[in-house]
């Protein structure tokens, strides 16, 4: 543990991140747990600043506790209580003199109250100012100013005249197939989509009726749906100095019931032009708010259809924040985006010029989560009886937690993330599956069986994949492996003669061996 | 053999169905919780995890779980392993120590073999009943000939 003295004489001015007007984090609270804030607190030691954990009664011995300068505990399991609790966090900040607030992802990370509440209280918060958080946290602001950015859009209404026969007109406008939703809705609820225009006189009303019975609230909202979508996004960066750059894109296509699993860059299923043009609007789309720090453009690409008129891609949304899958753009660009935030919110520059960003080869990453893709996905609890991250040549493991731990089913079961970087994608998913043949989670099931079979299957590696491809294949990528095979039961059987009899070190006839591991 | 010798020279588990007699396998524990297994089809790096009566097994990317698996249509592998003791190399049997129903503990001497004028003794590597004696004192053996076979009752797959 650093003193506060100590921090100063070892890093003092040449290591700490002087800003431009002077401002200096010395000391940052890492608002969040688990393998982010780990990240985060690994970024403060390279820069020379202080790090603060903080934590739940559950995570008091947790991988990103110890890692840190120091940590103070924030309250009770229940995140609302403790890592959600914008008063406990900011009090755990002054209370511990931290001058800077990193919120990682999820939590407050998008959460413009909390934000301001920073800036009232003088600390300053790693991301962008709280009214941009607030706009693009509003589907119809962040619609609005998206258009008027001239970034493209799906095409959507919400009619004045909400009879069927204004429904119908509105469902005219945007073009089949389209989709009826409820104004106030969310969750699928009062949700219809309609291919054909006899289907109109049907859904229309149903999907009022669903809408009313749900939300209170007929009113109807149509959007043209875009079928079989990719996912493609597009890392931002912006300082508060004007400069925004892009850093390429991610395609986080494979996903289950909208949870990223695998994202890599370049995207396999973009051509160079379109590339330009993602990522072009990703940064009139940024410039639009005056973004400040890491942000994230997320657009939807329609399948080539042979029509012209329309964009081949829609902004989707705005995340105001450091993503999960930063590490993607961190490795094929070469970058580290969380030392870029820290710097940028020092005041200083974004570190970058544009010209010289460029996606080297290409990078994969699997989020390996504590999950039964048998049961359902579950989360699973337990403890990890035995944990062994892959350690190979261009293979990056972010991760939070350690053989010994006890994984639990309060917060998100993510346990790590596997980025594979290589000369091409090839390379880069092989690359991936070996790591992920060599990393043995025990204790609790994981998800890489489950990816092993994704990387694996053809219209994965011929990168075909849209945003249902998994839901769609589900089935047979869940197939369990079968019993134990013989040689897999003898390693078993060994194990479970050595925890028996370990006492007695017996030795078989000529078949004894040497163990270099045994201390006894 | 400073006492610093681990016991997991283990080999011709009878293993469920893929037993077929012929099947010969070496485990040799390399790490905590890390097995080498030499078999007819390779070498393979199996990492173990939790208490005998329910581990977990990770191979080349796949979980496995002995409770679960065991369930799952592998009515041999429900048996008690079995283990042959077999003649490391041509030898007259000098000492047969056991008898059939046996019960015998970890390292006991099992058999003594006489070979090249020296005696070599088979102990068993853990806990196990004697359920079969294969071999005479006397008896001149081949390598590979079974001698003893031993079942290891709380040894469960």
């Amino acid at each position: 543990m650093l003193t506060a003295e100590d921090a100063e004489d070892e890093t003092g001015n040449a290591l700490g991140v002087l800003g431009s007007a002077g401002s200096v984090i010395r000391r940052l609270l890492i608002a969040n747990r688990g393998e982010i804030a780990v990240r985060i607190i690994r970024a403060c030691r390279e820069l020379g600043i202080e790090s603060v954990a903080v934590y739940s009664e559950p995570d008091a011995r947790a991988m990103h506790v110890s890692a840190a300068d120091r940590a103070v505990p924030i309250g009770p399991s229940a995140a609302a209580d403790s890592y959600l609790s914008s008063r406990r966090i900011i009090d755990a900040a002054r209370s511990t003199l931290a001058d800077a607030v990193h919120p990682g992802y999820g939590f407050l990370a998008q959460n413009a109250s909390f934000a301001a509440a920073c800036d009232r209280e003088g600390l300053i918060f790693v991301g962008p100012n709280a009214r941009t958080i607030a706009d693009m946290g509003s589907k119809i602001e962040s619609r609005r100013i998206m258009q008027q950015a001239g970034v493209p859009v799906v095409a959507g209404d919400t009619p004045v005249d909400q009879t069927d026969e204004g429904i119908s007109a509105a469902i005219d406008r945007v073009g089949l197939p389209a989709l009826v939703k409820a104004s106030a809705g969310g969750g699928g609820k009062g949700m219809r989509t309609v291919r054909e225009r006899s289907e109109v006189a049907a859904e229309v009303p149903a999907a009022r009726r669903e809408a009313l019975a749900a939300f209170g609230d007929g009113t109807l909202y149509v959007e043209r749906l875009i079928e079989r979508p990719r996912h493609v996004e597009v890392q931002v960066f912006g300082d508060r100095h004007g400069s925004v750059v892009h850093l390429f894109e991610r395609e986080c296509s494979t996903q289950r019931r909208h949870q990223k699993v695998i994202e890599e860059s370049p995207s396999p299923s973009i051509s160079p032009h379109l590339r330009a043009a993602v990522t072009d609007a990703a940064v009139r789309a940024a410039r639009a708010v005056s973004y400040q720090s890491a942000g994230t453009v997320e657009f939807l690409v329609a399948p080539a259809d042979g029509d012209d008129t329309r964009p081949p891609f829609y902004f989707l949304e705005m995340n105001t924040r450091l993503q999960v899958e930063h590490g993607v753009s961190e490795v094929v660009t070469g970058v580290d985006l969380v030392r870029a935030q820290l710097l940028v919110a020092s005041g200083e520059q974004v570190p970058w010029r544009q010209e010289t960003l460029t996606q080297r080869g290409h990078a994969i990453e699997a989020r390996i989560y504590a999950e039964d893709p048998a049961s359902g996905f579950l989360p699973q609890a337990g403890r990890l009886l035995l944990y062994r991250e892959p350690r190979m040549p261009g293979v990056r493991v972010d991760s939070g937690v350690a053989e010994g731990d006890e994984v639990s089913i309060h917060y998100d079961p993510l346990l790590a993330k596997v980025i594979a970087g290589a000369e091409t994608r090839d390379l880069a998913m092989a690359r991936l599956a070996s790591a992920l043949r060599a990393f043995p989670v025990l204790g609790v099931r994981t998800n890489i069986p489950f990816l092993l079979r994704v990387i694996e299957h053809s219209a994965f590696r011929a990168g075909m994949v849209d945003t249902g491809f998994l839901d769609r294949e589900g089935a047979t990528l869940l197939e369990e492996p079968g019993p134990a095979p013989a040689f897999v039961a003898a390693a078993m059987a060994a194990h479970s003669a050595h925890e028996r009899n370990s006492t007695h070190r017996a030795g078989t006839h000529s078949r004894v061996r040497d163990d270099p591991w045994d201390g006894s | 053999m400073n006492g610093r010798v681990s016991l997991l020279g283990i080999r011709d588990w009878g293993l469920g169905a893929d037993a077929r007699g012929a099947t010969q396998m070496m485990v040799t524990r390399i790490g905590d919780g890390v097995y080498r297994v030499e078999h007819d089809g390779g070498v393979d790096v199996v990492y173990v995890a939790g208490p005998p009566d329910d581990c977990w097994a990770f191979a080349d990317g796949d979980v496995y779980r002995n409770a679960r698996d065991r369930m799952r249509g592998l009515p041999a592998a429900r048996v008690d392993a079995t283990q042959a003791l077999r003649a490391p190399m041509p030898a007259t049997v000098l000492k047969v120590m056991v008898a059939p129903g046996a019960a015998v503990t970890a390292g006991e001497t099992l058999v003594i073999l006489e070979a090249m004028k020296m005696e070599l003794p088979l102990r068993a590597a853990g806990d196990a009943v004697v359920s079969a004696v294969r071999c005479r004192e006397g008896e001149l053996v081949q390598p590979d000939a079974v001698l003893v076979e031993l079942k290891f009752e709380d040894l469960r797959i």
